[in-house]
């Protein structure tokens, strides 16, 4: 009975196939009726209708020559939708794309300077050997077009080709036109040549293409301030990465590039902070250097007022700053306290930022600041402020008595995961200040039944063998812990639970003889955890061979804590600041960490049949991306992704 | 990308085989990195992808847009880059949607390749597209399906060159306006004692222009010194307003955005159109929460458009909401919220009041269904004392009041000699103010 259905549905699915594959021969063949028909707008509409099918993966490279055929047209939207054709079957028949050849030729050659330009940027996009020597004609004529539009178009280009061979780049004289492009007159044209040539010199094995010269910066100096905002960013980088010559020229070019931070695109303010903070090393006078950072100051604040996507990369690079100028921003700590419907993940670098820049002043309005997020749903973000209450306590001594006063009115919540939190936090500011705040032991054991996490635990059982003068019933307390020994799993409350019997015993032996006996016994015997037993062997030991050395062991002094910090290293600084606004200043890793320059990037031709079969699942880091199925031989092939449940890719250009 | 997760469209402008090779492994990871966070607020816009790459990402209505990044560029260009791709998108097609998408993808495909040359971006400004590439209307879509004839472009697309890019030659309009709004938005946290914790002003200057010819606009503003930080669109002369601070531009035509800037709180004072005070308590499993609204002082100006959001912790039910004045909606789509909505409220007007009550279900945000735990039945958990509502927001409209006192004192057009007609309107709105109890 199922056999029978099942070869039916097969059966069926067969069929299926059988019918789409003729609907779509038949949709292949009407179309090339189409596009031979005599009329222009139902030729027009079939390249339309084959370009659709192309982008949503089926097949029409069958109808290659009669696409082609209606390349000759005034028609811009028809020549570009079938540019786009041939940039797609490019790689896969380079043989039937010399037929083309000529209409490009023609075109570069069009009264419109828009197909001119059109024509040299296809040209290079379809990216094949084979084109090389066609292009090389064309594009000698475009860089010296006298539209800017098209020089600016062919000066891209130039960059396109010197990736497929440099030396027909080099000895076409393109390169050379490139530079000399530096000066043209068109702001458009002289960005673009920044571009192109900064991809060449990244793209060269020597690196040696270009270099900035200190002749060329005053023209850039000049185009800044006039080509568009894309251009702005390609300029001041080119600038950002240049070493000014002396101290004249730093000021100067720090000076004219001061009216980029009033712009409305964060990314060319970002830059403009990051070529400052890189010529500052140059600039020896302090009322330059004061004015620059003053300037800096509203932009950053304005960049927190944009979207949220904005804002973070934002706050990422503000951290950065921040390490380098720590009062730059303290006047304007209000801008950084968290909204409730921030995203949380501006609300956790707000959260770091917070901490960092509260100088002593305004330690007050942060508490209570903290103490609000302290409410809030989040678990995770109620932890980190509940830290940064302890953090702050620890960098400002004059702030300790005030946080440990608002940790003690957040512990009275009862909230379950404020209260772990708070234990945790409050027993870190004990260690930080020793002798100091004992009062508020007695206090947390009134919340001892809350507390059940074993870090937690393991904090308040510390701060109990610590200040067990302070509480009254100590014994029983500890006893109970002894006693309930074994149902604990976690070994750091094991350590401490030892650790604070050890040290009432040694503070009060004739009270905690008994208590201190149970502790090590059943540590030694019951308790699996080798670390655990061997530590309770090392305290017997040590009590019963010198009770007065033991004393002197458990009760010494302890050296006073440093405050954790969340700097970076120096070097590291050194390498984010002039990254600042890159990509590795938001993941706050160098560069070379998370991108290996390609080998075949730099010059060596791809070995493309060869590489598909060679990705390895090792080489993808998986591990970050938390996607289990990237991983599992499904990628070895490279292609095989999509399967298994993934949505399909419905349209490629 | 949709909403859904699924990829739409993508583009490679670099023809690099191992960047293609690439992006079929990372657009399903990143799929997949999307579906395994609890929500689209808690993914990272900046994400290390598999092989070496960077995702960046926005979400704009729905549409999710991914930049995927494999050398060291700013990712703030790549999320500016976005922006604007996705606000041309808008501008050409309206309604953003997946079908949308798919029904104008030639439009889109042609956008992109004038956007981004060879993995560099070139221009994002509208009014420089709409040059290069035709804006897509119906009518013309309809009339070439209809008579097979196509109309034939009036205006060539052409490339402007000229120093005033973002301006064409030859501008011609019978009748001569320019419209400037100023609007503000307060963003402000008021804290549980009602002092202000936070507050801030910001706004922005939109004009509409349709003006004949190359007309160079003069705008003086009478506060000038109120604004902190301006940040002016491309056609203002900045030396002008550095010497002078005045505004000195030749308009692009239609809508544009000339500047936008942060009022300096410094010297102002902390007015609030609304003042509002809330008072929670708790009896047992029922909480209680009341709100008194109250018009502030803003030249007399009614406020308008009042808003009242309050998110109620998930485990909240049996809402009661109690008003007089204005509407309520409680809604429960994935967590509860009520919102309440008040048309104007003016200064004489009595403090007006909200009072919503609800209970809460013992046992945490996994607290079984309505029927099971009922207040009598005493949990063995211990009491949360904390409701998890600490914040209401508040929304409203003032039109006619600039909450940083930037005024426009006047407006002059040189170069053109027609006659102009000349509106300008202030509305101060509110950015995010939040109530905090």
């Amino acid at each position: 009975m199922n056999a029978a259905i099942q070869t039916n549905i097969a059966r069926l699915q067969i069929m299926k196939a059988k019918v789409l594959a003729a609907l779509r021969k038949g949709e292949n063949y009407e179309l090339k009726t189409e596009l031979n028909s005599e009329y222009r707008e139902r030729r027009k509409e079939a390249v339309r209708r084959v370009i659709a099918n192309m982008t949503v993966g089926k097949d029409v490279s069958g109808l290659f020559t009669d696409v082609l055929k209606n390349m000759h047209t005034d028609d811009l939207e028809i020549k570009k939708l079938i540019y786009l054709y041939l940039i797609n079957y490019a790689k896969t028949q380079p043989d039937l794309v010399i037929l083309a050849i000529n209409t490009f030729v023609k075109d570069a050659e069009d009264s419109n300077p828009l197909i001119r330009a059109l024509a040299i940027r296809t040209m290079g996009c379809l990216h094949v050997q084979e084109v090389l020597d066609y292009l090389c004609d064309p594009l000698s004529k475009c860089l010296k077009d006298a539209n800017p539009y098209v020089r600016k178009t062919a000066v891209m280009c130039v960059a396109k080709v010197f990736d497929l061979s440099a030396k027909i780049a080099e000895d076409n004289g393109f390169v050379d036109a490139v530079r000399a492009a530096l000066s043209d007159s068109n702001t458009m044209v002289v960005s673009n040549a920044v571009s192109a040539l900064v991809e060449m010199n990244d793209m060269a094995p020597q690196h040696n293409v270009w270099k900035l010269e200190s002749q060329s910066v005053s023209k850039l100096l000049t185009a800044v301030n006039e080509c568009v905002e894309w251009g702005q960013i390609a300029i001041l980088e080119a600038l950002a990465d240049y070493t000014p010559k002396d101290e004249k020229e730093a000021e100067n070019v720090c000076e004219r590039v001061l009216p980029r931070l009033q712009h409305a695109n964060g990314s060319v303010v970002l830059t403009t902070v990051r070529l400052l903070l890189k010529y500052e090393s140059f600039v020896r006078r302090a009322d330059l250097l004061t004015r620059f950072s003053k300037k800096m100051v509203p932009p950053l604040v304005t960049l927190l007022s944009s979207e949220s996507e904005i804002q973070y990369v934002a706050l990422r690079n503000i951290n950065i700053i921040l390490q380098r100028h720590p009062r730059l921003l303290s006047k304007e700590i209000r801008v950084f306290f968290c909204r409730y419907n921030d995203p949380i993940y501006v609300k956790y670098e707000k959260l770091d930022i917070l901490v960092r820049i509260c100088s002593e002043r305004n330690t007050e309005t942060l508490l209570n600041e903290l103490k609000e997020y302290a409410k809030e749903v989040d678990v995770d973000f109620v932890h980190r402020a509940i830290m940064a209450i302890s953090r702050l306590a620890i960098r400002y001594e004059s702030a300790a008595k005030k946080s440990m006063a608002a940790l003690t009115e957040l512990v009275e919540t009862k909230v379950d995961h404020v209260v772990q939190d708070v234990v945790v936090a409050v027993a870190e500011i004990l260690r930080h200040y020793p002798g100091k705040f004992e009062d508020v032991v007695p206090t947390l054991c009134e919340y001892m039944d809350y507390v059940s996490e074993p870090r937690a635990k393991a904090s308040l059982i510390w701060a109990l063998g610590e200040y067990s003068e302070q509480v009254k019933n100590i014994n029983n307390v500890l006893t109970s812990f002894v006693e309930s020994f074994m149902e604990e799993e976690d070994a750091t409350v094991h350590l401490a639970i030892i650790n604070s019997a050890v040290k009432y015993f040694v503070k009060q032996p004739q009270k905690g003889q008994a208590l201190v006996l149970k502790a090590l016994k059943t540590a030694t015997e019951k308790c699996a955890n080798p670390d655990v037993r061997d530590r309770a062997y090392i305290y017997w030991r040590l009590m019963s061979a010198d009770p007065n050395a033991a004393r002197a062991v458990v009760l010494a002094q302890k050296p006073p804590m440093e405050p954790e910090s969340a700097d970076l290293s120096p070097a590291l600084l050194n390498e984010l600041v002039s990254d600042l606004g890159c990509v590795s200043s938001v993941l706050q890793i160098p560069e070379r960490l998370f991108i290996y320059k390609n080998t075949e990037k730099a010059g060596i031709p791809l070995k493309s049949g060869g590489m598909m079969g060679q990705v390895q699942p090792g080489d993808s880091d998986d591990g970050v991306s938390g996607s289990p199925a990237a991983g599992d031989g499904g990628m070895v092939g490279g292609m095989d992704t999509t399967n298994g449940g993934e949505p399909e890719l419905l349209i490629s250009f | 990308m949709s909403v859904n997760r699924a990829p739409i469209i993508q583009k490679h402008w670099c023809d690099d085989l191992s960047i293609k090779r690439a992006s079929l492994v990372i657009a399903p990871a990143f799929t997949r990195y999307l579906r395994s966070v609890p929500s689209l607020e808690h993914a990272d816009p900046i994400w290390t992808a598999p092989q070496d790459r960077v995702c960046v990402h926005i979400q704009r209505n729905e549409i999710i847009y991914m930049g995927l990044v494999s050398t060291e560029v700013p990712p703030l260009e790549v999320i500016e880059l976005l922006e604007g791709v996705s606000q041309a998108i808008t501008e050409y097609i309206g309604q953003v949607s997946e079908l949308t998408i798919k029904e104008n993808f030639t439009t889109i495909y042609q956008l992109l390749s004038e956007m981004v040359d060879s993995g560099k971006a070139v221009t994002t400004d509208t009014s420089v597209l709409r040059g290069l590439v035709p804006v897509p209307s119906l009518v013309n879509r309809v009339f070439e399906n209809v008579s097979g004839i196509g109309i034939v472009p009036e205006r060539r697309p052409d490339v402007n060159t000229s120093s005033t890019p973002w301006r064409a030659q030859g501008i011609r309009h019978t009748n001569n306006e320019f419209f400037v709004d100023v609007v503000e938005r307060i963003d402000a946290i008021v804290g549980t004692n009602g002092a202000i914790v936070s507050y801030d002003v910001s706004g922005d200057i939109e004009c509409k222009s349709w003006l004949s010819g190359m007309p160079d606009m003069l705008l003086s503003l009478s506060n000038p010194q109120a604004m902190d930080d301006v940040a002016f669109h491309p056609c203002v002369r900045l030396n002008k307003w550095d010497s002078e601070k005045k505004i000195a531009f030749i308009p692009p035509d239609g809508p544009f955005k000339l500047a936008s800037f942060h009022a300096s709180t410094e010297n102002l004072e902390k007015a609030l159109p609304l003042y509002v005070h809330a008072t929670t308590s708790v009896k047992e499993m029922d909480n209680t929460i009341e709100f008194n609204v109250e018009a502030g002082q803003c030249n007399g100006r009614p406020v308008e458009n009042v808003s009242l959001r309050v998110p109620l912790p998930a485990q909240a039910y049996n809402i009661r909401v109690q008003c007089k004045v204005g509407a309520h909606t409680v809604s429960n789509t994935r967590s509860p919220q009520v919102e309440w909505t008040i048309k104007t409220l003016k200064l004489t007007d009595r403090t007006v009041r909200l009072v919503i009550q609800y209970y809460v279900r013992p046992g945490g945000p996994a607290g079984a269904g309505t029927g099971r735990s009922s207040p009598a039945s005493s949990s063995p958990l211990p009491m949360v004392k904390s409701s998890g509502v600490s914040a209401a927001f508040i929304g409203f409209e003032v039109p006619g009041f600039s909450a940083s006192s930037v005024k426009v004192d006047s407006l002059k057009v040189l170069r053109e000699s027609y006659k102009i007609y000349k509106g300008v309107r202030y509305v101060t709105k509110s950015g995010t103010f939040q109530l905090r109890f």
